[in-house]
Order: C-alpha cells, then structure tokens, then sequence
C-alpha cells in the first residue's frame, strides 16, 4: 500500500491545457476520486499516475519512489499499480483465467502460486465458475468484474479506477459500487476513483476533488464538499440548486427578483451576494419568511418536486410524496428556508457554470 | 396459425401463383423453341443449295478457311511469291529493330570485347519467332488441295466488306465485279497483313476473321428461310438467335425457381419488388461468372465430350505446367510470409507508435496499394537487370566485380522480391485498419499489468491480430498468384514461367492448347475459392470485435531511444520500394541512350515522352481504358448502392445471394475469369462479346464490383438508421430521405467507391491480355507491348504517365476516405 504525491502537475496539449497545477497527496488506503464534467482533466490526472501520460510539468511520486518528473520517467509496467479501464479492456482472445493470470505470469511467479491467487481474486470478486469462460461469453458487468481481478492480482500498491461504472446499467452500478468499495475496505488498498457520476463519488470516496477545466476548485470529504461548496460551480455540480442575487442590508438578505421578500442572515458577508438554496432544505410552513403561488407540482413517488413563483423567481422545493394531495395548482404557499450557502456576487457565476470540454 | 392459412388464400397470392407458373411455362416455351431453332440451322446446313451450303461449311471453320488461303498461296507464280516473301521478310526485319532497340541495354553493359558476339546472340534470338510463322506457312501451302479457292474468295470478300457482305448474294456479285488480278490483290492483302505483323497479330486477325463469320453464321441460314419463304419474321427470330433464346428462357426459369423458393420460406406469396432488383444482379453473374467457371470445370473434366482425367494428368505430367505450378506456389507462399513480416511491423509502428512522420508514411504505403505491379516489375528490371542493372553496376564498382550479377532479376527470387514491393500493402491495409479499430485501453491494461511494450506487442497485440493478420496474408498470397504482370515482365525472359504467364500463352496458341489453360486455371480457382472459404467463412467470424464506445485518441508507444532508427529504417524501407522504382522510371523515361546517365546533357531528351503521348495507339488506348474504366465503375457502384441498401437498410431473403457471388467473383483470380469468358461469351452460349468493349468492362465488373460494395456496404452501416427514421418521421418519404440525408452522408464513400472501381480497371493488364483485341486495347496493354516491342525509355514515359494519373486519383481517394478504404 501506498501513497501518492502529486507536486505541481501542468499537462498541456499544445497550447491547450488540460490540468494546471495539480497540489495533492493522497494518503495510504485512501478512497480518492477525481471528480468532474467530462472534459475536465480528471482522466489525464489518472493516465500521468498511471504512467501513460507525461507531465508537461510537476513531479509525481508513489510512495517515496519518483516516477514522473524532471528526467524521470517509469514506464507504467514498472510502476506496480493495477487500473480498470472504462471499457474493461478484457482480452478477448484470453479466457478469465488468462486474462486474471497475466500480470503474474510476467513477474513470472510459479504456477501454483498463480493458480492459488487467481483463484483467491476470482473468488472476492465471484467469478471462480467463470474461470474457463471467453470474455464474449459474460455479460458487461462479469467483464468488468475481471477487468478488477486483474487488476488487484497482483496485489498492487495503487489501484486506478477509469469510470470503470458507466457502461453498466443503473442497477448493476449501484451493486457494483458498493463491492468495489467493499474490496477496497478489506484489502485496505489505496485507490484512485475517476468518475463524473456525484452519486458514486459521494457513496465511495473518503475525499473528492471536484475538478473543473484543469483546476481542483475543491477537495475534501463528501459531507464538506457537499455542504460547504468552495464556489458556485462546486455547489451546482453535486446535488441540485437554485442561484438567487440579493443584498444584504440589516442581517437580511433581500432579494429584488422575488419582489424585495428577504430572508434572515448572519454571516459575514456583505453587500452583493448571490444565495445558493437547495430545494430539499425549503419547506412549506404557515409563519415562513417568503410567500408565492405554487405554479407546478411533478409527483415523483417518493417526493414531490414543486415549483414556487416568488416574485419573478421561480423557486424549486422538494418535499416528501406524503404531501402531495395538500398541494394545489395556483394555491399562495409561504416558505420558510432550513439552510441556505451565501457566495460574494463576483459576476463568475454563469462563466463557471458553462461546462468546457 | 389460422392468419398464415389466410393469407395463403389471399387473392393477390393466388395471382402471384399464376404469374410464376406462366413466366415458368415462358421460359420452358423459349428452351423448346431456342433448341428447335437451332436444329433448323443445323438442317439448313445440311441442305442441297450448293452455294449457300459452301458459304456455311466454309464459315463452320476458320481453320479450314485459314488453311485454304495458304493453299491459294501456293497457286502464286513465282513472281508473285518472291514479292510476297520480300515483304514479309522487310516486316520481320523491323521487328529485328525493335528487338535489337530492347536488347539495347544489354548490349551496352558488354565490353568491346563481347560486344560483337552479343550482337550476333541478340540477332539470332530476334529471328527466332519469324522463321518459324513462314516454316510452318511452307508447309501448309505444299499440304493443300487447291479446289475450294473460288468459294474462298467468297468468304473473304464477304469478310472484308462488312457492309456488302450482309447477304451473300451481294457479296457474290461484287466479286463478279472484280478482275482476276483485283481478287488475287485482296488476298494477298489480307495474308500479307496476317503473316507480317508476327504471330500477335495473326492471332489478332484469325480472331477478327473469326468474329465475322460467326455472326453470319446465324445471319445466312435465317436469310435463306426467308427466300425459300417458308418462315415468319417471328420463327427467323428465333432461328437466328436460337442460342440467345435458349439462354433467356434457362435464366426465366432459374429467376422462377428462385422467386418460388424464397416466397415460400417467407410464406407470403407477393411479389417484392426487391427481388426482381436481386434477381438481376444475379441473373448478371449467372451468366458471367458461374456459367463461365462452370463450363471451365466442365471443359476440364469432359475434354472432348466424354469423361477423362487427362487435363489433370497433363497437370502434372507435363513439366512445363508442373513448373509453373512449383513457381506460382513458392512464390506465393514466399510473397505472403515476406509480405506479412514487413506490414505488421509497419502497421504496428505507424498506427501504434511516436513514430516521426507516421501519417505521411501511413498513406505513402496505402498509396503503394494502387500503382500497377507491372510498372514496378519494369523499375526492378531496370535496377537488377544482371548486366545493365543499376544496382548491379553500383555492387561491381564497390566491390570490384566483373559481370554479369551479383544479383539477376530474372530469377524466381528475382520475382519474390518485386511481388513483395508491390503486394505488401494488401496485408499492410487490413492489419493496420484492425489496429486502428482496436481499443488502445487492451494495450494498455497490458503494460499495468507489468509487460514491457514488447512483451505487449507479442502476447495482446499479435494475438489479436492473428485473425486481420492471416486474412491479410491469404490476401497477398492469392493476389501474388493471379498475378500477370510481374511474373510476364520478370519470369518470361529468365524462363520463371507460372501459372498466369502460362495460360496467357496457351490461350494464344490456340484451341489446341486450351485444356492445359484450363487445367491450370482450375489449379488457381480451386486454390482460390480454398482461400475465399477461409477468409470469408472462418477468419469473418473469429475476428474480435474490439471497438471501444470511447472515442480516445489512441494512446501511442513511446519508442524513446528507438524512435529516431525505427524512423530511418521505415523511411529507408520507403526509399526502397516507392522512391527508387519510381524514381528509375522517371529518370529512365528521358534517356537517349539507356546505357548512359540522364544527367549527361548529351542523354537527356523529352522526345520519349513527346513521341509516346502522341502515338495513336496510346492516345486510342488511353481512350478506351478511361472509357472502359469510367463505365465499369459507374456500373459497379451503381449495382453497390443497391447492394448496400439491400444489406443494411433491408431485411428481404435471398440478399445473401448476390453478395456471395460478387465476393466469389473478387476472390476468381483474373486469369480464371478472363479464361473462363473467353470460352463461353463467343456466341456458343448466346451471347457473343468476344473481341468487343463489353466482354472488358463486364470481366471487370465482375472483378472489381466488390471494392466499391464493400465500401458502400461499411458506410451505410457506419450510418445508425434512426438518421433515416428521424427524416421519416419529420414527414420525409424513402425518396427523399435517401436523396437529402442518407445520400449526403455516403456521397464521400460512394465517389471513394467509384476509385476503387476505376483505379485497377484503368491499369488492368492480367484479364485485358487475354480479352483485348485490335480495336479494344488499353492503356495496361499497350505499356506491356511497348515494353515487349519497342524502347524501353518510351514506356517508362508512358509508366510514369500511367502513374501521374493513378497517384492523382488515388489523392483524391484518400482525401474523400481519410485513408480508411477497406479491400
């Protein structure tokens, strides 16, 4: 097991670049996942650790050994890590056996003892009656089930994960999820997870970085970036929000879109702001600050997703499906707001909104 | 259950039903009439209007006609005969010229000291072919009975002027027109253009001659019923084209049987018109493909009507042909293992590597794929040549040689080589398009799991490979043994005789020989058809389909310290087989004298290529060739729309049908077909093309048709259908979906398709030399007899022009496929 050191990582194709200043250590038998929109860099970060990409600059060291930086450079055969690839990468013209088998047949271990550990990895990831199997005889997630046993035979220091779940369908991923994390919790393995799925970094990961056109805007445990995004586009990228502009004038924060209404604040920021509300922390209540008219209301089953016209604004609200039949078209609500993020207005909202890719 | 019963009670099926039935009862009346009219012309030969039954007798055989002429020769006065031999001999004597033009080479390497005995050598091998036409001449006039010359001079007379001769008592009163001396001058005429221009043109003459009296043959019987008056036009019709007749009802009744079948297995007894489009292309190579190879098989069981084994005995009895056989083997099998070992590394370096300039490299060897063999055949003998050889010059210098060699072109390795340089690309095209398509991340998974890149390369990549890479080498290996070109260019003057070069030369010595043509050419179908199992059936579906839904850019190896060699060694192996060959031609294409330098100022001259491009002949050839190549493509691609449609946007039965016989007709080595046409399109089946524009483009439709299906087929598929459902569904009918989306989105692959076509028809030299005749040449040929007969600098003017033009089209190509043609 192993940590990994990342000192100042630039990558730039031409005079596009892809990843810019890249800060980080990851600690060992850590759960890391790089997260962001497609196009962001995370991808790239993965391949320079893996070895398949060149920093253009920074050094990156797994454990204490430098592998790439300044004139070094190890080949990523040489860097004892395992990777799952998106499309799983399963040999076609090898059974499981085989393709499991591989890595330590090139350290060229003895063959009992390969026999004993392909069996061991097949067994964790329950594939031992698929042994004899050819790759297009198993479905899309028994291939990427190989794809990790290969992966993990050789008991590598370091395990990257490449989107290894998004060519699976919803049920399979979630199961999948939680196995992965399950192998990663007994082997106490340290790994490195690339996703642009909120839901599965959220579930796995001991840290996320969130990462937008080549910069971490933000790295800690899921409760911290969830609850107390660094920026607007870290609050819009996980879980659902509303943006609103206000000022805040005598410990409130009055909002002229909603018609002047405002709502009690005592942070320490002052003048233009923008309010940051996620809709499942509004609720409907008798006394609450804010009033409007409930424009439309989709029953989802478990919850109710409403809209609320507050002055011009259109206010998103998520309550429990039990309310539905109290919910009218056309009815006045008041609404009163649990929690609620405050960002200086800066202007750099609707740019760090737009995805590039 | 119940629904299935209904329909087949459906009143449009019971109309259906009749239909077949009475096109079935059609075809059977034209199969009865077709074989009664033919009877009628037998009868009619057999009847007692003397002059009319000569005139048939005469025109049932050109060997006899043939003989008969020289039996009028023998009636010449000795004055008469001493001119003719004068001008014979004066014929023969240019050809000796231009001999001595082509030996000129030679020649020119040779001390003074030699030189002298290399002349009298060359000389002599010159006169060979020409003594031997007048001996065997001599000895036909002695032979011959002398009584049949009056209805002779009918016949030529009725040769000779087409438009008089329409009916023979025409042409027999414009004979009474004409003096003694006026007819005997016609004769001589006519012999004298037979005998003088060697044995290719007589060959070409009887051919001609041939061709005339065939057509009328039917022509005369017909006529003579109707002045008898004892037939309609209808019944004359049928008569005169009772074969054509006989062969139309035969097809009726396939289409028939076939339609029946495949309404059956749908249960659903309506007529689609997609199958009367099916029907066509099939009937199409019914006739021109599998009658032809059918009938050669025949011809080579039954070689006289009866069963024997004969032809195949002679096979392997005869040493010739077990030579040929022996040659043709190794060099193909030599080709495919040399040709495989170059192109997978160098699909592997230029599609998976940090190689410098891998995109220039990538398309130079694509381009390679498209130039004629012969071109590059003609560029070695000019490098290799054991005496004049450049290289061979260079090696002596360095190394204080004398001559002749070190190295000798003219032998089977001589061969191997310039097969190698020219049909590696086949293999290279199909293993670097299976890399391109592979997933990178399989590569990579093995260098995490601990391979170096090496060790990659030989367990993952390889492997993987294998299918793409086998199927790549039957490739080449059968292309290497229908080859024509090089191994005529080469392996004729070393006397490296092999199967192509063979069966060309059977077939021009006449009937005679024609069953050791077939048993050869039987040989190379049934190697062939070996191979087009394998690749089609077998290798098709172990292929891995390793296409990644992520559209990566293919991560490369990085070859480090190796880049820069690795580099230099692939520009050096280009150098090789493109810059050099190439480069010869050009230089040699301005040289006065071909044993000095170009860039002696004395040496250089344009008039090579000044008097070549103004020729007739190259201009009628190049005409015909752009002609020929422009129909055929637009014929083939027009029938690959279809077949495109018809495979991916259709479910009907019986598509299968079509594509299997146009991929059998691509895998038919060129010769096969070529044999195969001659002996069944002169008439005796019907349909008469010999010597005519048509038996060209259809040999090379047939041929070539499957490039541009191919890659109409792999871009219609490459189009997801919801394209052309979404237009339906904006209201959009099938008409103009196809016109205003599916249309422009293939546009690129169909004109890429119509190249591929036109490119190896526009050159085609190893079907062309045995389908041309004297008005039909293209340009493939006419490089090959300027080759043979005239200078060398002149066509190495006319290659590189060939090549100019096939560079540019292939441009073209690849800027409409990016590279990505399938073969």
């Amino acid at each position: 097991m192993s940590t990994v050191t990342i000192k100042n990582v630039t990558k730039s194709f031409g005079s596009n670049v892809v990843l810019s200043e890249f800060n980080e250590t990851f600690g060992d038998g850590e759960f890391v996942t790089l997260l962001g929109p497609s196009g962001c860099g995370k991808t790239t970060m993965l391949r320079i650790i893996a070895g398949f990409e060149k920093p253009t600059a920074g050094e990156v060291y797994i454990g204490d050994q430098l592998v790439s930086g300044g004139n070094t450079f190890v080949p990523p055969e040489k860097r004892g890590i395992g990777m799952v690839f998106q499309s799983y990468a399963v040999w076609p013209h090898m059974n499981v056996f085989e393709n499991v088998a591989y890595p330590l047949q090139i350290q060229k271990q003895p063959k009992e003892k390969i026999w004993e550990a392909v069996g061991k990895v097949l067994e964790t990831v329950h594939l031992s009656q698929y042994a004899e199997r050819l790759p297009n005889q198993l479905s899309g997630g028994q291939q990427q089930r190989v794809a990790l046993a290969r992966a993990l035979v050789a008991e590598p220091r370091l395990l990257l994960l490449d989107e290894p779940l998004s060519n699976l369908d919803a049920k399979l991923r979630e199961s999948m999820r939680f196995e992965i994390k399950e192998i990663q919790q007994r082997t106490g393995i340290t790994v490195v997870y690339v996703t642009h799925d909120q839901t599965e970094a959220m579930a796995m990961s001991d840290r996320i970085f969130l990462i937008n056109r080549g910069v971490v805007q933000q790295c800690g445990t899921p409760q911290d970036i969830y609850n107390r995004p660094a920026n607007q586009f870290v609050a819009d990228f996980l879980g659902k929000v509303d943006f609103f502009k206000g000022e805040v004038r005598d410990g409130r924060i009055v909002f002229p879109v909603m018609g002047g209404q405002s709502l009690p604040y005592d942070g320490e920021r002052t003048g233009k702001v923008e309010a940051a509300i996620r809709p499942e922390n509004i609720f409907f209540a008798e006394n609450g600050p804010l009033s409007g008219v409930m424009e439309t209301v989709y029953y989802l089953g478990d919850v109710c997703d409403c809209r609320v016209r507050v002055g011009e604004a259109l206010v998103r609200v998520i309550t429990g499906g039990w309310q539905e039949e109290s919910l009218r078209k056309g009815q006045p609500v008041r609404l009163q707001v649990r929690d609620f993020m405050v960002f200086p207005d800066d202007g750099l909202l609707e740019q760090m909104l737009t995805i590039q890719t | 259950m119940m629904r299935k019963k209904e329909t087949g009670r459906h009143p449009a099926s019971v109309c259906t039903k009749i239909g077949l039935a009475a096109c079935f009862l059609l075809g059977l009346i034209f199969v009865f009439f077709g074989f009664r009219g033919q009877n009628q012309v037998a009868d009619a030969s057999l009847g007692n209007d003397d002059s009319y039954n000569a005139i048939y007798t005469l025109s049932k055989d050109v060997n006899a006609a043939w003989e008969t002429a020289s039996a009028d020769l023998a009636s010449f006065t000795e004055e008469e005969r001493n001119s003719l031999d004068e001008t014979v001999l004066s014929l023969l004597k240019a050809n000796w010229e231009n001999t001595r033009a082509g030996a000129g080479e030679d020649a020119a390497a040779f001390t003074a000291g030699n030189r002298a005995a290399a002349w009298k050598l060359m000389t002599v091998s010159g006169l060979v072919n020409g003594p031997k036409v007048s001996a065997s001449l001599r000895k036909k006039i002695t032979a011959l009975p002398a009584d049949s010359k009056t209805d002779f001079r009918r016949q030529l007379l009725s040769c000779l002027n087409d438009e008089n001769a329409q009916q023979p008592a025409q042409a027999e009163q414009a004979l009474e027109g004409l003096t003694g001396d006026e007819r005997r001058a016609m004769v001589m005429q006519l012999y004298i253009t037979a005998l003088g221009d060697e044995k290719q043109q007589v060959t070409e003459h009887v051919r001609d001659l041939k061709k005339s009296v065939r057509n009328k043959d039917s022509m005369l019987t017909a006529f003579e019923m109707v002045v008898r008056g004892e037939t309609s036009w209808l019944w004359q019709f049928i008569v005169s084209n009772s074969k054509t007749v006989i062969l139309f009802g035969v097809l009726l009744i396939l289409d028939v049987i076939l339609l029946a079948l495949l309404m059956a297995s749908e249960k659903q007894w309506i007529l689609n018109i997609k199958w009367v489009v099916i029907l066509l292309i099939v009937d199409f190579l019914l006739v021109f493909l599998v009658l032809p190879v059918f009938y050669m098989i025949y011809r080579g069981l039954f070689p006289n009507g009866s069963f024997s084994l004969e032809t195949i005995r002679r096979l392997f009895s005869y040493s010739l042909n077990l030579d040929a056989l022996k040659n043709t083997l190794i060099a193909a099998f030599a080709t495919m293992v040399l040709g495989t070992m170059i192109a997978f590394p160098l699909a592997w370096l230029v599609g998976r590597t940090n190689l410098y300039g891998r995109k220039f490299f990538r398309s130079l060897f694509v381009m390679t794929y498209m130039v004629p063999p012969y071109v590059g055949a003609m560029a070695w003998l000019r490098l290799l040549n054991p005496n004049a050889g450049i290289i061979n010059q260079w090696l002596r210098a360095l190394f204080g040689l004398s001559g002749p060699g070190p190295l000798n072109i003219y032998t089977l390795p001589g061969m191997i080589w310039v097969l190698t340089t020219f049909y590696y690309p086949y293999a290279f095209i199909t293993i670097s398009r299976a890399m391109e398509k592979m997933d990178p991340s399989l590569e990579e998974a093995g260098r995490i799991s601990g391979a170096s890149p090496l060790k990659t390369v030989f367990t993952i990549t390889l492997p993987m490979m294998m299918p793409s890479l086998i199927g790549g080498a039957l490739l080449v290996f059968i292309a290497a043994a229908s080859c024509y070109g090089i191994p005529s260019i080469i392996g004729a003057q070393g006397n490296v005789n092999t199967i192509t070069t063979r069966i060309v030369e059977y077939v021009s010595l006449g009937q005679d020989s024609l069953n050791d043509a077939i048993g050869l050419a039987g040989f190379l179908m049934i190697v062939a058809l070996i191979i087009l199992f394998v690749s089609d059936g077998v290798l098709a579906r172990k292929q891995y389909i390793t296409v990644s839904g992520k559209s990566v850019q293919p991560a490369m190896v990085d070859l480090r310290k190796g880049r820069l060699p690795l580099t230099l060694l692939v520009a050096f192996f280009a150098v090789v087989v493109v810059v050099i060959p190439f480069t010869v031609i050009l230089t040699t294409s301005f040289k006065a004298d071909l044993g000095k330098s170009v860039f002696d100022p004395a040496n250089f001259t344009t008039s090579n290529w000044v008097s070549v491009f103004t020729m007739t002949e190259t201009i009628s050839s190049m005409k015909n060739s752009l002609i020929f190549a422009a129909v055929t493509a637009t014929v083939g691609l027009l029938v690959a729309c279809v077949m495109g449609w018809l495979l991916q946007r259709t479910q009907v039965r019986g598509r299968s049908i079509p594509n299997f016989l146009i991929t059998l007709g691509s895998g038919t080595p060129s010769v096969v077909i070529a044999l195969g046409l001659i002996m069944t399109m002169r008439g005796n089946f019907g349909i008469n093309i010999y010597n005519t524009a048509w038996i060209l483009i259809v040999a090379y439709l047939i041929k070539y048709m499957m490039m541009g299906m191919r890659t109409v087929v792999s871009a219609m598929s490459q189009i997801h259908v919801s394209l052309e459902e979404s237009s339906q569904i904006a209201g959009a009918g099938w008409g103009r979906t196809m016109l205003k989306i599916t249309g422009p989105l293939i546009l690129p692959s169909i004109a890429a398709g119509w190249f591929l076509i036109f490119i190896p028809s526009f050159y085609e030299l190893s079907m062309t030399a045995l389908l041309y005749s004297s008005t039909t040449k293209t340009i493939g040929y006419q490089l090959y007899e300027f080759w043979s007969y005239t200078s060398q600098p002149m066509s190495c003017a006319l290659a590189f022009g060939i090549l100019l033009i096939v560079i540019l089209l292939n441009f073209l190509l690849n800027r409409l496929t990016k590279g990505n043609f399938s073969i």
